[in-house]
């Protein structure tokens, strides 16, 4: 798992790759809640994440819950065919959905 | 690699692993605490045991099993391995390599005396075993057992859905087990209807462990599936989760202890198990009311909890999001397909057909030069035709799901024209088969679905007074079983009633009166040309043309048609029809100057005729090691001119249910044809279902063994029934 | 990309038509002999799923497991047992040692391939 982050003018474009799972569980959670510490709006890119379990998945919902806490929009762009499969599998989509979609469904 | 080969594997360890044990049984005696020689005689038990398991060896697997459980007592040091016990496990090595050589000898169900041989050392081991061995079964309590008790208070609720509540134990992802998986592996056995993923238990930030699990699903489900297997879903992780399982139409009160049993607060659950549509609003109102009592607290109603901001969804965002994923879906598997005319496969598949007769020339030639290279290489070419033969087969493939969709708006169309409320139900829609099968295969089962629609499911009135619900089910299902595709048409309607049909067919003179039919036979008149039950005839069928049809139709795609059926409970139409119509593995015998092909996946197994006709008989069945076996002599059937061979075999050929021994001069060997059909002319001729071309250039007829074994086995019944000769002899 | 599975038993004939079964559903398949042979597989290749029996020569079921559980690559990975009716005892060290999933011999290939199928799919 790598996580890329990018802090343009608090603005943190946090690009994950590779695989959200079991095995690299604790070190996404450090390095997940350090990009999110030092910014004061999250954009997540889930394009290149090629794997995902339960463990990834509560990473999600806990990336979520901590930007609710401390009041810092959140979002969750790109998501690869893996995260859409597992959020359809979990009925989370409307959780964790792409916004982009909105526009491209309006279309 | 095939399973013959692995058998082979098995068979050659096997031997080793015997001859290990045997040795250390010998040097025992000398050191008998030695824990290595006991470990070895232990494993070469264990390790035959699991291996024939695989293939189902069961008379192998139950002998082992108790030696087994000896030798795991004398590992454990509750027996002393000393004389009388070695003596035992001796013999008992000595009969396993028997059973390992009758394995290699054929197989097959072992003698009586090899049985009575097992029986016996199975008492002696036997003896060992329960010298104070309590065997502790069944002593795995379920916790979800405590939901079935009594289930006073409340009446059954509506819905078919099974309820699935899970609370993931936190060691889970530690384990290996990944929720998601199991969530999967549930999609397999029927369809997630509604699915609720509780996150809420992820601690605080810091404490959060991202080892840890945390997660619960609440989940509707519809399935077939029974409880256990449901169940064994989460076998892995059964010990250390909170799983419980409702089935459809549980009691409301039932519920109730699902939702006090769940850490949750109660009305929360009531909400999901509301949201998942396992429960309707009243339903829920009646449980939680239940639960408090009489009655007389208020309670907070529903509508209220439901609106509570964070439980409810944005709608809109989630349609988005499945429209995207479609398109996406759509877009990425139109690039992996490409159109091809159907024609241009059949080319293919016609020349691979001749390359596979060209490569048997090839292999003929080879054979007799006997050069060892060229075999060598003939014998590549061979296995690589076959591969090509495989994926160009392959390519004619298609699912049988949109045949089974037709059926749809069928059944709409024909239930508003009969006044009936009719569902149609379909399984196993993604089952493949060959295209020119399937585009064959709609006109009867068509007129299947409308003789159950029309005959089997009663109309509304008729089924609320039998207790049925008013609407009727009518099924599709189907599945592979041993190279051959089986397709279900079952219906829950009144099922067929014998005497009617029995007194139908002794009317229109197709059975006598004195006769011994079993149920299966008698329902299977129906398909015997001019007969129908109807008592009225109406507009769809019953006018006495239509199943004998549907049967002449399938035996044509060399298939065959069953018909079960339970009285008052509905009726079930199985057809068997082979995968591909191309190309078949066939085994070839010769009588006479003429070459036979038999498909090779009915070919049982072949027996020498000096083994049998010593063996009883009375010239039209004979003693398979006490099974009676009715047999056909080819060359009588084919009347094929010259005196019989003085050595005759027998190929024991099965379909279905029946088997039946052909008589011929020679075994010839697997042989891989093409079948070519036969023309116009040849359509009298019983027996046979086309014909092929050998590598020698010769021509060989393939038997239609379905067409066969029927005479042959009505015969059988009649003797063994002993019922007056007045029935119809359907000679060929 | 199709998951990977150690089989690990020293009967040649149970690899086999386990693994013939479990190439046929779609998954790569490595064979070990026993535990010892297992643990030079173990080599940081990426490995979704581990069948292992318990009695073998060398280096027991049991043994390989805590070894490779100590792996950091292989400390999650999912293990299921294979074991005998008579094995009880030794499936309470085995759950110790950190395999949740027993399948009981003899079994036939659609049973394997069952309890694969929970644990990862194709």
């Amino acid at each position: 798992m790598n996580v890329n982050v990018v802090n343009q003018q608090g603005i943190c474009r946090v690009g994950m790759a590779g695989e959200m799972t079991i095995y690299t569980a604790a070190k996404t959670k450090d390095a997940l809640l350090l990009a999110m510490a030092d910014c004061n709006e999250i954009e997540m890119d889930l394009g290149a994440v090629s794997e995902i379990d339960a463990a990834g998945l509560q990473l999600l919902a806990l990336a979520k819950r901590c930007a609710e806490e401390t009041n810092k929009p959140l979002q969750f762009v790109a998501h690869s065919q893996v995260i859409l499969d597992t959020l359809d599998l979990c009925n989370l989509a409307g959780v964790f959905g792409d916004p982009v979609v909105l526009t491209s469904g309006q279309n | 690699m095939n399973i013959d080969e692995i058998l082979h594997t098995f068979i050659a360890e096997s031997r080793e692993l015997l001859q290990d044990m045997e040795d250390a049984l010998l040097r025992i005696e000398q050191s008998p605490t030695d824990e290595e020689l006991i470990n070895a005689i232990f494993r070469a038990a264990h390790t035959i045991k699991g291996s024939a398991g695989l293939f189902g060896l069961d008379y192998i697997v139950s002998f082992t099993h108790v030696a087994e459980s000896v030798l795991d007592r004398v590992r454990n040091g509750e027996l002393h391995m000393a004389g009388e016990l070695v003596a035992v496990l001796l013999s008992s090595c000595d009969h396993l390599a028997l059973l390992i050589e009758h394995l290699a000898s054929g197989g097959g169900e072992p003698a009586a005396e090899i049985q009575e041989k097992s029986a016996a050392l199975i008492a002696a081991l036997h003896v060992y075993l329960d010298e104070g061995a309590a065997q502790t079964t069944g002593v795995v309590v379920q916790a979800e057992l405590s939901l079935h008790g009594s289930s006073e208070g409340g009446g059954e609720v509506e819905t078919d859905l099974w309820h699935i509540s899970l609370r993931f134990g936190l060691d889970v992802l530690r384990n290996g087990m990944d929720p998601l998986s199991f969530l999967r592996y549930l999609g397999t056995l029927g369809e997630i209807q509604h699915i609720v993923t509780l996150l809420n238990d992820i601690p605080a930030t810091e404490l959060m462990d991202p080892e840890s699990c945390y997660l619960g699903f609440e989940i509707s489900f519809k399935s077939d599936a029974d409880k256990a297997s449901i169940e064994g879903v989460f076998e892995f992780v059964r010990e250390d989760c909170l799983i419980c399982i409702l089935p459809p139409r549980s009691k409301i009160s039932d519920y109730l202890r699902l939702i006090a049993e769940l850490p949750e607060e109660n009305l929360r659950i009531g909400e999901i198990l509301l949201r998942c549509g396992t429960l309707t609003q009243a339903e829920l109102d009646a449980a939680l009311l239940l639960q408090h009592g009489d009655g007389s607290e208020p309670v907070r109603p529903l509508g209220e909890v439901l609106v509570d901001a964070k439980m409810v969804q944005s709608p809109v965002l989630e349609a988005a999001l499945g429209k995207q994923k479609l398109v996406k879906e759509h877009k990425s598997s139109e690039a992996n397909l490409i159109r091809v005319d159907a024609d241009k496969l059949d080319e293919l598949i016609n020349l691979v057909g001749e390359l596979i007769i060209a490569g048997a020339g090839t292999n003929l030639i080879a054979q007799r030069v006997g050069e060892a290279d060229l075999l060598e290489s003939t014998a590549t070419l061979s296995s690589l035709v076959e591969e090509v033969r495989d994926s160009a087969l392959k390519l004619r493939m298609v699912q049988i799901g949109g045949t089974f969709n037709r059926f749809q708006r069928v059944v709409r169309d024909v239930g508003r024209e009969l006044g009936k409320d009719i569902e149609l139900v379909i399984s196993g829609a993604e089952t493949e088969l060959d295209k020119t099968v399937v585009e064959k295969i709609g006109d009867p089962l068509t007129h299947l679905v409308r003789n159950s629609m029309d005959h089997g499911i009663e109309s509304a009135e008729t089924r609320l007074a039998n207790g049925k619900s008013a609407k009727g089910t009518l099924k599709l299902n189907a599945y592979h079983d041993a190279g051959s595709i089986v397709i279900e048409v079952c219906d829950d309607g009144g099922g067929l009633n014998k005497q009617r049909i029995l007194n139908k067919a002794i009317e229109r003179g197709l059975v006598s009166e004195v006769n011994n039919l079993s149920d299966r036979e008698i329902y299977n008149l129906i398909f015997e040309a001019g007969f129908s039950t109807a008592e009225a005839v109406s507009n769809l069928s019953g006018r006495g043309v239509g199943m004998d049809v549907v049967k002449r139709n399938i035996t044509a795609l060399r298939g065959t048609v069953n018909l079960d059926s339970i009285e008052g409970q509905g009726t079930r139409v199985t057809i068997r029809l082979p995968l591909t119509l191309a190309i078949i593995d066939g085994f070839l015998v010769g009588v006479g100057s003429s070459v036979y092909v038999i498909p090779l996946d009915m070919v049982v197994e072949c027996i020498e005729r000096t083994a049998w006709e010593n063996a009883g008989g009375d010239g039209r069945y004979i003693n398979l090691r006490g099974e009676v076996l009715p047999y056909l002599r080819l060359r009588e059937h084919f009347e094929v001119a010259g005196a019989s061979a003085r050595r005759e075999y027998v190929v024991v050929v099965r379909h279905g249910e029946n088997k039946v021994g052909l008589v011929v001069d020679r075994l010839l060997g697997e042989f891989q044809t093409v079948i070519k059909p036969l023309g116009r002319v040849f359509n009298k001729i019983g027996g046979i279902g086309g014909f092929t071309i050998l590598g020698s250039g010769e021509v060989a007829l393939i038997l239609d063994v379905p067409s066969l074994v029927r005479p042959a086995v009505n015969f059988e019944t009649k003797v063994q029934t002993a019922a007056a000769s007045g029935l119809t002899d359907q000679r060929i | 990309m199709a998951k990977t599975i150690l089989v690990v038993d020293d009967s040649a004939t149970l690899r086999q038509v386990v693994g013939i079964a479990l190439k046929g559903a779609g998954y790569d398949v490595i064979e070990a002999c026993d535990g010892r042979d297992a643990l030079t597989k173990l080599d940081g290749q990426k490995i979704h799923l581990i069948i292992s029996d318990v009695n073998m020569p060398n280096m027991d079921g049991i043994t390989f497991v805590t070894e490779a559980k100590k792996l950091p690559n292989y400390k999650f990975t999912p293990v299921i047992m294979l074991t005998t009716e008579s094995g009880e005892g030794k499936k309470s060290a085995g759950q110790a040692a950190g395999a949740k999933a027993w399948v009981i011999k003899p079994f036939q290939p659609p049973q394997m391939l069952a309890a694969v199928a929970k644990l990862i799919m194709p």
